[in-house]
């Protein structure tokens, strides 16, 4: 339970918000349930619900909404490709299907070496930037975007910033 | 009126409240805007975008806020230069509403199209083809052929089972809401939401058992596909096979009105067979709603136990004899008994079985009784909701008191109806000895000690006790619904009494939206004591009988009396559905016809009197038919035709006067519209065609002196050790009920709930097994200790098999 392995955590959270309006801190115990238990088990969505008096299908409904959060375990770090409509206009779903078949796996899959999982994401704010995509790994959230209209993101590119994270062992 | 606002929707004028949404001032002129996450009961969205709509607006200045007008002095519209959601957009004076053209065309045949790239039109094997709103709209909008690749359909596995009730389908949800929005608000069960985003979003439960919800089939009549259906009706009929009867529900005393779709099919050996209930509406009872105990607890009328022939006792046995032989026999003991002639009957008998059976057993010269534990309709009829009473009207300056009594396991739609009234400002004060989900709703909530009950009303009476007391005395209307919970017949009586006191001294009775309401046991227990039953209390026989004639009870199966006690006071006749403990103890048996069966009337918690029709092939004879015919073979005439006795109760019963079934099958046109063809728009519930019930009045109405009824407080109750309370769960074990398999699952093994502290004490953990013992009870049982119960208190559910005490007590509980 996280309230027993976490509870300064789990405190310094709940404080942050006014009593009546402990559903708040939904987002933030769901974090912290993830990087206790490596990502989001049925349990951990009852145990937030538990901590701030919400069900638990309104919690799971939060962490099926956001890409922030993963229900399954899964690789090191995500790949999270935008195949939303404005940059599936771009071409994102041939990138994502390129990107994937260089790296030999199929979208939701993780490569072998435990390294990457790719997935593909609704809409993440930078449509302007297609095709785009995010790696979320222990250091947080990075956005890989296009540079502009005119110079889409290539499969080879988007290689190159995953090789990076590999070898300069970012966030590793 | 200011109030008002006169627009113009595809050419023709209208005027609506200030507030209305296009779609509904739409609605009213027979103009369908097709919708599909856009529901009349529920808060607009605005996410489908089915009901698109071209919107002009009278132009102002922006200096003066004047009026802009042409040429020729009218006001000037300029259109809106995108369409816009009829769905959330409000009306305004002078507002034009075009759906009637190319460009509104266009965009709703694209939205339609676009829902139908992850829908896989699989309408042959829907349940709801041929009263869905996405197959009519299809059929209205849809492209002729698919522009998409099949195979890029969106697919998943079917039927995924949320609870054992409800099956999605969740290809062919089409994300709009409407389940989780009636769940979240209406209900306040928050047990569904979407997972998961875009195309991949699904509807997901995760509580327990999944869909925990007891008004989950509600969601089916408003999903606009077939992605929600329902176990009990899955591919059991197709809609237009089947007909329609209207009934009342007989489960509880809030009468929701039914439609019941049946049909004639070999497979019941060519009888007609109910294959679905069906909300009807009327907004004054249920609105377009029911509880899953109405939906799903009708198999009784089918079940294969069914009794029907009579039997009669011959060498101590019970065999089958003709009715002619039976009749005879009946008639001739009880006619034989006289004075000593004991009548008892159940609360769930129509006013004609009840005032027939009334009728023949005081015309012999006996008592006739109601079968009840709880008391009070003395003061329903005195101080009862005044004639217009509407939950649905009561918002600020109502106060609703809700005293002992468990709304949501009682009378399931009260709750709904109380809830939104509070939320609509209505000031919602709940008073019980433990937390019940009616205080998520309530302004102020009183705990008391049980056996307070009667004090605590009392304790209202003194001007400024407390704000709750305040509020409801300030109020300019005030209902109390009281319930029995921890009570016997006189202690309910007591309370009930102690609540038209209360209503009497602040001047709330005699009009609409005041009064009192009991929350029945039975669906027609209030019309039993119309019908002129007295309750005896406590004892099921009076002293001296020499016979009995019990019909719709089972006091021996309640464990009320036992079987060689009833035997050894004289004659038994049961009249039943079943042979239950009771008719296995009788002389002679008669098969009654279930509700579904027969016609009659039953008067809910609000006094509306309801009728019912025959819906399917009947089996034995309606109780107020056998009543006849014991009395004529008896000397005695009363009427056999349902529509007779009601003439004879309008006649005899003052409050029902002028009555007559015509009367009773009265409508208005009622709002939202539902049902009809246009389905997409309210759902799949019922146009009630077939009669809103008529109220009727309260003695007060009538002019009958009212004076506030002696009373005092009882003393405190002594706290001694553990408080056992016998409580009400709506998916019991009752005679009726518990014949519908599909409902077994929810219906618990008998338990009794502990507070965590005296579990403790007691070394008792959640699970175990338990030896309770109280006032003349001993059973074993499960323990619960999941926090529900107070420090002090055991709960103990009636109807789930062992006996309860009649009131709350103490009581030992041991391990094993
Ligand atoms: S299941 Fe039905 S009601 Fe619920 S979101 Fe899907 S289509 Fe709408
Ligand atoms: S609320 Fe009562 S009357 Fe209505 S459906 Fe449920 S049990 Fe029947
Ligand atoms: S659609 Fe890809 S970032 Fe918005
Ligand atoms: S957006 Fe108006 S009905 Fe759905």
């Amino acid at each position: 339970m996280l309230i027993d392995t976490h509870r300064e955590e789990v405190d310094r959270i709940l404080a942050k918000y006014p009593a009546d309006q402990k559903r708040s801190a939904a987002m933030p115990l769901l974090y912290l349930a993830q990087s206790a238990y490596g990502h989001i088990t049925p349990q951990a969505m009852e145990e937030v619900g538990g901590l701030i008096g919400v069900s638990s299908t309104d919690v799971a409904g939060l962490v099926g909404f956001y890409s922030l959060y993963y229900d399954r375990q899964a690789g090191k770090r995500r790949v999270q490709i935008c195949t939303d409509f404005p940059c599936a206009l771009r071409g994102a779903e041939t990138f994502a299907a390129a990107l994937c078949q260089k790296l030999g796996v199929r979208l939701g899959e993780t490569t072998p070496d435990g390294e990457w999982t790719v997935e593909a994401v609704m809409c993440l704010a930078a449509c302007d930037k297609a095709p785009m995509f995010q790696v979320q790994d222990a250091d947080g959230i990075h956005y890989h975007e296009s540079a502009g209209p005119d110079q889409p993101l290539t499969v080879d590119q988007a290689l190159d910033v995953l090789a990076n994270y590999t070898s300069a062992g970012k966030g590793g | 009126m200011a109030d008002n606002v006169t627009l113009t929707i595809d050419g023709a004028r209208v005027t609506v409240p200030k507030g209305t949404l296009i779609v509904d001032a739409a609605k009213r002129l027979g103009n369908d805007i097709p919708v599909f996450c856009y529901h009349p009961k529920l808060q607009p969205v605005g996410m489908c975008r089915m009901c698109l709509v071209e919107v002009g607006r009278v132009q102002r200045d922006r200096a003066s806020g004047q009026v802009i007008v042409d040429e020729n002095g009218q006001p000037r519209v300029v259109m809106a230069p995108k369409l816009e959601t009829a769905c959330t957009t409000p009306v305004e004076e002078g507002m034009v509403v075009i759906g009637a053209s190319g460009r509104v065309k266009e965009a709703r045949d694209d939205i339609l199209e676009f829902l139908l790239t992850s829908h896989p039109l699989d309408c042959p094997v829907c349940d709801k083809g041929g009263e869905c709103p996405l197959q009519n709209l299809t059929i209205a909008h849809g492209p002729g052929q698919s522009r998409f690749i099949f195979e890029e359909k969106f697919r998943l596995a079917k039927q995924l089972p949320l609870g054992e009730l409800i099956y999605l389908d969740r290809e062919r949800c089409i994300q709009c809401a409407r389940c989780i929005r009636f769940q979240n608000d209406i209900v306040d069960d928050r047990v569904l939401s979407f997972y998961e985003r875009g195309r991949h979003l699904e509807i997901i439960t995760c509580s327990e058992p999944g869909f925990d919800s007891k008004f989950s089939g509600n969601t089916t009549d408003i999903c606009p596909v077939g992605a929600l259906t329902t176990t009990d009706f899955r591919f059991e009929a197709r809609p237009w096979e089947m007909n329609m009867a209207a009934s009342i529900c007989p489960h509880c005393p809030v009468g929701c009105n039914l439609t019941l779709n049946t049909r004639r099919e070999a497979r019941s050996g060519g009888q007609m067979v109910i294959k679905r209930v069906m909300p009807r509406q009327n907004e004054q009872v249920n609105e377009i709603w029911v509880c899953d105990k109405g939906r799903f607890g009708h198999h009784y009328a089918s079940s294969s136990d069914r009794l029907t022939r009579p039997l009669v006792r011959r060498d101590g046995k019970l065999l089958e004899a003709a009715w002619e032989e039976a009749l005879e026999l009946a008639a001739g003991q009880l006619k034989a008994a006289g004075a000593g002639l004991a009548g008892l009957a159940g609360g769930r008998l129509s006013n004609e079985d009840l005032y027939n059976f009334r009728q023949v057993v005081t015309g012999l010269g006996g008592s006739a009784a109601l079968n009840t534990r709880m008391g009070g309709a003395e003061q329903t009829q005195q101080v009862g909701v005044g004639l217009g009473t509407n939950f649905a009207e009561m918002g600020p300056g109502t106060a609703i008191l809700v005293v002992a009594s468990d709304l949501e396991e009682e009378a399931p739609i009260w709750w709904l109806r109380v809830k939104q009234a509070a939320e609509r400002g209505a000031t919602l004060i709940v008073a019980n000895g433990r937390p019940t989900k009616t205080d998520r709703a309530a302004r102020y909530v009183i705990r008391y000690a049980y056996g307070q009950e009667v004090a605590t009303v009392l304790g209202m009476l003194v001007t400024g006790s407390s704000e709750a007391a305040e509020a409801l005395a300030r109020a300019e209307n005030s209902v109390i619904l009281f319930g029995r919970e921890g009570l016997d017949f006189a202690g309910s009586t007591a309370l009930a009494q102690a609540c038209a006191n209360l209503l009497i001294a602040t001047n709330h009775y005699g009009r609409p939206n005041n009064g009192l309401v009991g929350v029945w046991p039975d669906a027609n227990t209030q019309g039993a004591w119309d019908m002129g039953l007295p309750a005896r209390g406590q004892a099921v026989l009076p002293v001296g009988a020499t016979a009995s004639w019990i019909v719709a009870a089972d006091p021996v199966g309640d464990g009320e009396i036992s079987a060689e006690a009833l035997r050894a006071a004289g004659f038994v006749v049961v009249q039943e559905l079943f042979l239950t403990p009771t008719a296995q103890a009788a002389d002679v048996v008669l098969p009654a016809a279930s509700w579904v069966e027969r016609e009659g009337t039953f008067t809910n918690g609000e006094r509306r009197v309801q009728r019912f029709y025959p819906a399917i092939t009947m089996k034995g004879r309606p109780d107020f038919q056998i009543a006849a015919e014991i009395g004529a073979r008896a000397g005695l005439s009363v009427s056999s035709h349902a529509a007779q006795i009601m003439l004879a109760i309008a006649e005899n019963v003052p409050a029902y006067a002028g009555l007559t079934y015509q009367k009773l099958t009265e409508v208005v046109k009622q709002w939202p519209e539902v049902g009809g063809r246009d389905l997409y728009y309210g759902g799949a519930s019922y146009t009630n065609r077939q009669g809103l019930g008529v109220q009727v009045p309260s003695a007060a109405e009538r002019g009958a002196d009212i004076t506030a009824g002696k009373l005092a407080a009882p003393p405190p109750p002594a706290r001694n050790g553990l408080t056992l309370v016998p409580v009400t769960v709506l998916y019991d074990r009752s005679t009726t009920f518990v014949r519908s398999q599909v409902m077994h699952p929810y219906v618990p093994r008998p338990y009794v709930e502990l507070n965590t502290a005296d579990a403790a004490r007691l070394d008792i953990q959640d699970g175990d097994t338990v030896t309770v013992e109280a006032a003349g009870v001993r059973v074993t049982l499960t323990a619960r200790v999941d926090g529900r119960a107070p420090e002090g208190v055991a709960l103990m559910p009636a109807d789930l098999g062992p006996a309860v005490p009649a009131v709350a007590g103490p009581a030992t509980i041991q391990k094993g």
